[in-house]
């Protein structure tokens, strides 16, 4: 997810058909330059070397619960030729999903801190020194729990991961000025160490004398751990 | 015999070698022409209500400015990208 948006210009972007580092490249419409969706840095043409603005967005929830938490949402639908719709309820890259194949090519990229096709969250914070962090959270961490506590680099971090809805979100545990240690109580509701309850679905506080208040997101993807270590392999992995 | 031998493996030699360096080479390859896979650049919408999804469809989900919008990935399988404004803002949804 990111903002089109780039130094006052907006850009519309399609699917080049290229691949580098075993995932398609984007091309902006209007200079053609070819983007790593991944990374969302251009890699060719006028515009390499700029990048495209992170955006934080839910990067899978089953629908019922984005229902029931956004009822006002728009859902997005493609009428295709001869008024039938595309089939919104099957995954075509189901086959590509449950085998151990990786990667597009079928060339693998291994790093053998996780299995290849292992799912992770993948989290990158800015630095003091103008770097970023990188850190993986294997869903594995999420059999018996739906949240972390963690820092990483300068940031205090939330990891949300619930694996019924497959919900996952990232925030930031900086409130109004204050550091605050989050713990789970039922479905997707946390309470912080203040007995401030939160739904992190929306990030917002339930009730009390805090509602409304909001909970920072930050970008997060669910990834592969191949393709998240391929690109970052200065990564740490959450034990 | 033995040239077929040699030949199999100066192939299997060059197969695996090349398997074995690609991850380091970022060559860029054509692998489909461009928009062969159509990115959706004039998104239409439905309600929830009239949203045709199973109830554990997996979405992309995004709220700015509280405007919220669901994507479904099995719809995103076969766009990978779609050109939308939510709340206000100029976004690109990948998949």
């Amino acid at each position: 997810m990111y903002s089109r948006d780039l130094e006052g210009k907006t850009y519309t972007f399609g699917v080049s058909g290229k691949l580098w580092r075993d995932a398609l490249l984007m091309y902006d419409h209007q200079t053609r330059s070819l983007w790593s969706h991944i990374t969302g840095e251009a890699v060719q043409g006028p515009l390499k070397g700029k990048r495209l603005r992170p955006l934080a967005s839910t990067p899978q929830i089953a629908w019922k619960t984005w229902h029931q938490n956004y009822p006002r949402t728009r859902v997005l639908s493609v009428p295709t030729r001869g008024g039938m719709r595309e089939s919104l309820s099957q995954d075509a890259y189901a086959d590509y999903h449950a085998s151990q194949r990786a990667g597009v090519s079928g060339m693998e990229y291994t790093d053998d801190r996780l299995p290849n096709k292992s799912l992770v969250i993948g989290v990158q914070v800015p630095t003091k020194d103008d770097t970023t962090q990188f850190r993986a959270y294997p869903l594995t961490h999420f059999m018996d729990t739906r949240v972390i506590n963690d820092t990483l680099g300068e940031v205090p971090l939330l990891i949300f991961h619930d694996k019924t809805s497959f919900a996952t979100a990232v925030f930031t545990r900086n409130v109004a000025g204050e550091v605050r240690t989050f713990s789970e109580q039922d479905k997707y509701f946390v309470e912080d160490n203040t007995g401030t309850r939160w739904n992190l679905i929306t990030g917002e506080v339930t009730s009390g004398k805090e509602k409304g208040a909001r909970l920072e997101r930050l970008p997060a993807v669910n990834i592969y751990w191949f393709a998240w270590a391929r690109y970052y392999p200065d990564t740490s992995i959450y034990r | 015999m033995q040239n077929y031998i040699l030949t199999l493996s100066l192939l299997l030699f060059v197969v695996f070698s090349a398997a074995a360096a690609d991850y380091t080479d970022d060559a860029i390859r054509t692998l489909l022409p461009f928009d062969a896979i159509p990115a959706i650049t004039d998104p239409q919408f439905v309600s929830a209500n009239e949203a045709r999804l199973d109830a554990d469809a997996p979405v992309i989900g995004v709220n700015f400015n509280d405007d919220s919008c669901a994507y479904s990935l099995y719809l995103l399988n076969g766009h990978e990208i779609v050109n939308d404004v939510v709340g206000g803002l100029n976004i690109a949804t990948t998949w």
